[in-house]
C-alpha cells in the first residue's frame, strides 16, 4: 500500500503501522470490524434525537426575512443599492448592445476573436452570432448576452483574487473548497425565492444566481494554474529580485494563463447552465423563450431558443479562449501578419463602420428573407424519435423496455438495498472505502459528511407519515450510482476515440458543446416521451448533461501524453492497441479521473432536473423551497444540503482515486 | 514582458471601444433609437424603478404567470389600462417569485391568483406584514381532481367513480415501472399546486402509489401518450387548461366536500378523504399601488371576467395561434361595453 507512504502529513498516521508486513491491517480491520458491528447492532434508523432542528432554523431565518425585507437596514442600505448596481450593469451592457445593432455587435464578437485567437476565431465567433440573428432571436439573446457579461465579469472579479489567496495557502485551499462544493452542487431551487427577497426580480437576482454557480471554476483553475507553476520559474524570478507582486503579474500568472483561460471558458459554461432558471424570476430573455415553448409542450419553440443559448455560449468560448484544441500555448493576443497597432485599429474600426452603416440604413431586425424558423423541423424530428424508438427497436425493443428494466431491476432494487441497509452500516463502509482510497483522514471526512446526513431530520410525507432525509439520500444516491456508471460506460470509450482521431474530435465537439450548453428544459419533454415519468428518464437526463466533461479530459488526457514514452513503446514492438492500454491510458490516468470526478459532480447538479421528469427523492424536496417557500424553505434546504453531502463524499472518494497511482509511481 | 505589454493594449483598445461607443450612441439616443427599440426591455424597464417620483399616470408592472389565462387577463387589463393613458409593463415571472415582487413593490398586481397554492401566501403577506392587498375576485373558478382519459370509463365505467379504484384488478391497469407490479400509479404534477392526493389515497385506502411528475410537462407528455397507446392513467389535473380542449378527458368523483374535510385540511391532521373544494380564483396588488396610480388601482379592482369571457380569448391565443396582446385588444374593441364598467 503505497498510498499510505506518500501523501504527506494529511494522512501521517498511516505508515506508522506499516513496520511490518500483516500489522498495519490488523488496526484498520479491528476498528471497521467493530464499527460495523456497533452499527448492525444500534437503531437501523436514524434516531430522532440526531436532528439538529436545521429545518426550523432555516425557516425562521426565512420568515425574519421575509417580515423585514422592506424596513432593515441590511436591505434598505446595503441590497437594495448592491442591486441597483447590478440593474444598472446589465442595462448599460444592453444599452451599447443595442446602439451597436446586430451588424455591430457581429463586428465586435469578429473583433475580438479576431484579437484574442486569430482568423479562425473571428470566424466562429462571428458566425455563431450571425446564427443568433437567423434564428430570429437576437433581441432576447442580447438580453442575456447582458446577464451572462455581467455575470461572467463579476465571477472572475471574485474568483480571480480568491484563486490566488487559495494558491497560496493551503488552509485557504481547504476553506474555499468547502463553499466551492456548496455553490456548485447545491440546487439554485433552494436560494432562488431567497436570492429574490434579497436582490429584487429581473436582472438582478437572475446575475446573482449565475455568480454563485460560475466562480467556482474561477477560483479552481485560477488556483491550479499557479500551484502548477514549475518552483524553477519562482526561483528564477526570486534571483532576479522580483517582489512578490512582480513574481505574481510577471512570472507566475502569466506561466498560469492557460489554465486561467480554461477556468473563463468553464466559467462561462457554467453560467449559462442557469439562463433558464435564472429567467424564471422575470428577464425576458432566452430563458423566458425555452420556458414558453415549455409551457405549451412545444418542443420546436423550446429549442429555438435553446439553440440560441448553445450559439451565444460558443461565440463567447471561441472569441474568449481561441481555438485551444490545436494550439499547445494559445496567445492572449495574437495579432495575425499585420502588425499590432493597425491590426487594432482596423478590427475597432470595422466595429464602428458596422455600427455606423446599420444606423444610418436603420437596420434593426434581421430582414424577414433571411430569418428562418427551424421549429417545425424540429417538431416534425422529434415526432419521428418518439414514433419509433419507443417500442418496437429490434433487440433492445425500445426507450419504453430500457426504461421498465433499469427502474424494476436496477433502481428500486439498488435503492430497496441501500435504505434497508442499518444506516450506520453504510456510513462505516463508505468510510471504510475512503480509508482504503486515502487513508485515515479521508474516512473521517466521509464518517461526517455522511453523519450530517444524518442530522437532517424528516420530512412529513411517504409510507410512515414521516421519512426521513437518510432514505430520499440512500434513493438518490442509487439513482446517482446508476447515473455515473452509465455515463462512465459511455464517456470513456468516446472519450478514447476523441483522443486518438481528430477528426473524430472535431465531428463530437459541436455536440459536447451542445450537450452541455443546451438548457435542460429544451429536452425534458422528448426524455418524457421515450422514457415515461420516473427515475428512467431523471437516470438519461442525468447522462446527457454529464458525459461531455468526461469525453472531453479522457480526450485531452490521452493528447497530452509526451510522444517520448509511446515511441518507446513503438520501438519495442508495441501493436496499437498495447499502446493505448499499457502507455497511454495509464498515463492520461489522472486526467481520465478528473473527467469522472466532473460526471459525478454533473449528476449531482442534475438530482433536481431528474425531479422535474419524476425521479422524486431529495431532488424533489429541495424543489419544492421554490415552489412552496413560506412552508417548505427549511426541508428544501435540508434536502440541498444532503445533495451537497453526497456530492463531498463522491468527489473526494474519487479524486483520491486520480492521485494515487501517481504517488504510487512516485515511491 | 511582452505579454504584459499586450495587455496593456488590450485593456487600452477597450477603452478606447467603449468611449467610441459611448460617443456614437448618445446622439443615437436622442434620435431614432428610441422607437427602433421599443422591444427593448431597458426601455420598458423605468416603470419598475420609478417607485420614487409618483406622478398619475405612471406606469405599472403586470406580473404575467406561466399559463393562458393569466396572460389573457394581463393582456386585457394592459389593453385597458394603456388606453387611460397608464403604460403597462407585462413581466414574465414565476408565481412565487410573484409574491415577492409585489411585497417589494417592483410588481404592481397579479390578476390571477388559485387560492389553494397560496394559502401561505395570503396570510403572510395580506393578512401578516399588509405589504399586498386583495383585490378581490376576478370571477372564474377553477377546481383541481382526479382525472383518467375518457377511454378509460368507456371501457371500465365503474371506474367513474372512486370506489371503482378499491378493485385491486382494476388499479393494477393502472400500473407502471414506477408503482411497482401490484399497485396502479396516480399521477401528480407540478409540486407547486395543493395535493392532497396521498391522504386521499391512503385514507380512503386504494390499491394506487403516489408518484411525482414532478412538472406540467411530465403530466401533460404522459396525457397525450396515455391517448396515443390506449394505456390507462390517473392523474392530478385541473380546469381550465389548454389542454383540456385538445384531449379528452374525465374527472373521477370523489367523496363531497363536507365541513370536516375542509376543517382537516386547515388543521393539516392528514385525515382529508375527500374531493378538492373549488378554487375562487383572485386578484392581489402591492399595497402600494392605490398610491402610486389609482387610476389603474380601481380599474384592476374593478376588472371581472366570466368563465366564458376568458376561455374566448384564450382560445383566440391557444388555437388561433393570435399574439396575447392581438386577441386582448380585438375582445376589448368588441365589448367596450365591459371594459368601460371597471373604470367608471
Amino acid at each position: 500500500m503505497a498510498l499510505a507512504t506518500a501523501s504527506g502529513p494529511s494522512n501521517a498516521t498511516a505508515p506508522t503501522f506499516g513496520v511490518a508486513g500483516t500489522r498495519r491491517w490488523i488496526l484498520p480491520v479491528a476498528t471497521f470490524g467493530l464499527l460495523a458491528i456497533i452499527a448492525i447492532a444500534v437503531n437501523p434508523n436514524v434516531p430522532s434525537w440526531m436532528d439538529i432542528g436545521l429545518q426550523k432554523w432555516v425557516r425562521d431565518r426565512y420568515m425574519w426575512t421575509v417580515q423585514n425585507s422592506n424596513s432593515s437596514w441590511i436591505f434598505t442600505g446595503v441590497f437594495n443599492p448592491l442591486s441597483d448596481a447590478i440593474n444598472w450593469l446589465v442595462e448599460s451592457v444592453q444599452w451599447i448592445l443595442r446602439t451597436l445593432r446586430w451588424p455591430g455587435v457581429l463586428a465586435l464578437f469578429a473583433a475580438i476573436g479576431w484579437m484574442t485567437a486569430g482568423m479562425r476565431a473571428a470566424v466562429s465567433g462571428g458566425l455563431a452570432m450571425a446564427g443568433i440573428a437567423v434564428l430570429d432571436v437576437w433581441e432576447p439573446a442580447m438580453v442575456t448576452l447582458s446577464i451572462m457579461v455581467t455575470a461572467v465579469g463579476i465571477a472572475l472579479v471574485i474568483g480571480i483574487p480568491v484563486g490566488i489567496w487559495t494558491s497560496r495557502s493551503d488552509r485557504a485551499e481547504r476553506i474555499v473548497r468547502g463553499f466551492l462544493d456548496t455553490a456548485q452542487v447545491m440546487p439554485a431551487f433552494v436560494y432562488l425565492i431567497p436570492v429574490t427577497i434579497f436582490f429584487g426580480i429581473k436582472y438582478p437576482p437572475a446575475v446573482i444566481a449565475t455568480v454563485i454557480y460560475a466562480v467556482p471554476p474561477a477560483v479552481r483553475l485560477t488556483s491550479l494554474g499557479l500551484r502548477s507553476v514549475p518552483t524553477v520559474m519562482n526561483e528564477v524570478g526570486e534571483s532576479f529580485g522580483c517582489t512578490s507582486w512582480q513574481q505574481l503579474l510577471k512570472v507566475q500568472l502569466p506561466m498560469a494563463r492557460k489554465t486561467i483561460l480554461l477556468g473563463l471558458n468553464q466559467v462561462i459554461m457554467m453560467a449559462f447552465g442557469i439562463v433558464v432558471i435564472a429567467s424564471l424570476l422575470g428577464a425576458d430573455d432566452l430563458g423566458n423563450l425555452v420556458l414558453k415553448g415549455l409551457q405549451k409542450n412545444d418542443v420546436g419553440a423550446a429549442f429555438v431558443p435553446g439553440l440560441g443559448i448553445v450559439l451565444l455560449a460558443v461565440a463567447l468560448d471561441r472569441i474568449s479562449t481561441g481555438e485551444r484544441s490545436t494550439s499547445t500555448r494559445p496567445p492572449l493576443i495574437k495579432l495575425p501578419t499585420v502588425e499590432r497597432r493597425t491590426g487594432t485599429l482596423i478590427a475597432l474600426g470595422s466595429v464602428v463602420v458596422a455600427a455606423a452603416v446599420a444606423k444610418l440604413a436603420d437596420i434593426t431586425a434581421i430582414p424577414d428573407a433571411l430569418a428562418v424558423d427551424i421549429s417545425g423541423t424540429i417538431n416534425d424530428a422529434v415526432g419521428w424519435v418518439q414514433d419509433n424508438l419507443r417500442k418496437g427497436v429490434p433487440i433492445i425493443g425500445g426507450t419504453q423496455a430500457i426504461n421498465d428494466f433499469l427502474v424494476t431491476d436496477v433502481l428500486e432494487p439498488l435503492r430497496k438495498f441501500l435504505v434497508w441497509l442499518p444506516w450506520l452500516l453504510v456510513v462505516v463502509v463508505v468510510a471504510g472505502i475512503a480509508y482504503l482510497s486515502k487513508g485515515w483522514r479521508l474516512a473521517v471526512g466521509c464518517s461526517i459528511c455522511l453523519l450530517l446526513i444524518g442530522t437532517m431530520g424528516d420530512i412529513p410525507g411517504g409510507a410512515d407519515g414521516r421519512t426521513h432525509l437518510w432514505d430520499l439520500s440512500m434513493d438518490t444516491l442509487s439513482q446517482v450510482l446508476v447515473a455515473i456508471v452509465i455515463s462512465v460506460a459511455i464517456a470513456l470509450p468516446l472519450g478514447v476515440w476523441a483522443g486518438r482521431s481528430d477528426r473524430a474530435q472535431q465531428v463530437m465537439r459541436p455536440f459536447l458543446d451542445t450537450a452541455q450548453v443546451m438548457p435542460q428544459f429544451v429536452y425534458l419533454i422528448p426524455v418524457l416521451f421515450l422514457f415515461g415519468v420516473g427515475r428512467g428518464a431523471g437516470v438519461v437526463a442525468s447522462v446527457i448533461y454529464a458525459i461531455p466533461p468526461c469525453i472531453r479530459l479522457t480526450g485531452l488526457g490521452l493528447r497530452e501524453v509526451p510522444y517520448t514514452p509511446r515511441e518507446a513503446a513503438i520501438s519495442f514492438g508495441a501493436t496499437k492497441r498495447q499502446e493505448l492500454v499499457k502507455v497511454q491510458l495509464p498515463l492520461a490516468f489522472r486526467s481520465i479521473m478528473l473527467g469522472i470526478n466532473q460526471t459525478i459532480l454533473m449528476v449531482l447538479a442534475t438530482v433536481i432536473i431528474a425531479a422535474l421528469v419524476g425521479a422524486g427523492a431529495l431532488g424533489l424536496v429541495a424543489y419544492e423551497g421554490f415552489t412552496k417557500p413560506i412552508q417548505k424553505i427549511g426541508q428544501s434546504a435540508a434536502a440541498g444540503l444532503s445533495i451537497v453531502f453526497l456530492a463531498i463524499v463522491l468527489d473526494r472518494i474519487t479524486q483520491a482515486w486520480g492521485t494515487s497511482p501517481e504517488q504510487q509511481r512516485r515511491s | 514582458m511582452k505579454t504584459h505589454r499586450r495587455s496593456v493594449k488590450l485593456l487600452a483598445a477597450s477603452l478606447a471601444l467603449t468611449g467610441l461607443l459611448v460617443a456614437c450612441g448618445s446622439d443615437d439616443e436622442e434620435t431614432t433609437d428610441a422607437p427602433a427599440g421599443t422591444e427593448a426591455p431597458g426601455a420598458t424597464e423605468a416603470p419598475a424603478e420609478g417607485g420614487d417620483t409618483p406622478a398619475t399616470g405612471e406606469g405599472i408592472v403586470l406580473a404575467v404567470n406561466p399559463w393562458t389565462g393569466s396572460a389573457v387577463n394581463a393582456n386585457v387589463a394592459k389593453v385597458v389600462l394603456e388606453s387611460l393613458g397608464t403604460p403597462v409593463e407585462l413581466l414574465d415571472i414565476d408565481e412565487n417569485a410573484t409574491w415577492v415582487g409585489m411585497d417589494d413593490g417592483s410588481i404592481d398586481a397579479v390578476l390571477e391568483v388559485w387560492p389553494s397554492g397560496h394559502a401561505a401566501d395570503y396570510e403572510t403577506y395580506i393578512t401578516g406584514k399588509q405589504s399586498v392587498v386583495d383585490l378581490g375576485l376576478l370571477g372564474p373558478s377553477a377546481k383541481i381532481g382526479w382525472y383518467v382519459p375518457t377511454f378509460v370509463i368507456e371501457e371500465h365505467p365503474e371506474l367513474a367513480t372512486w370506489e371503482g379504484f378499491q378493485d385491486p384488478e382494476l388499479a393494477k391497469l393502472f400500473s407502471t415501472a414506477e408503482s411497482g407490479d401490484d399497485l396502479g400509479q396516480f399521477l401528480m404534477g407540478d409540486p407547486s399546486y395543493v395535493t392532497f392526493d396521498e391522504q386521499i389515497i391512503a385514507n380512503l385506502e386504494l390499491p394506487l402509489k403516489y408518484v411525482v411528475a414532478g412538472s406540467e410537462a411530465g403530466l401533460i407528455t404522459s396525457i397525450q401518450q396515455s391517448i396515443d397507446e390506449k394505456t390507462p392513467l390517473l392523474l392530478q389535473f385541473w380546469q381550465p387548461h389548454w389542454l383540456q380542449s385538445k384531449v379528452d378527458l374525465t374527472e373521477v368523483k370523489l367523496p363531497e366536500v363536507t365541513e370536516e374535510c375542509l376543517a382537516s385540511a386547515a388543521a393539516g391532521d392528514g385525515l382529508y378523504a375527500c374531493d378538492y373544494a373549488v378554487d375562487e380564483l383572485y386578484k392581489a396588488a402591492s399595497a402600494g399601488l392605490e398610491a402610486k396610480n389609482a387610476t389603474a388601482f380601481k380599474v384592476l379592482k374593478n376588472l371581472q371576467l366570466t368563465t366564458d369571457q376568458q376561455n374566448e380569448i384564450a382560445a383566440m391565443i391557444d388555437s388561433d395561434g393570435m399574439a396575447p396582446g392581438e386577441a386582448a385588444a380585438a375582445w376589448v374593441a368588441a365589448n367596450a361595453d365591459v371594459v368601460a364598467a371597471w373604470s367608471a
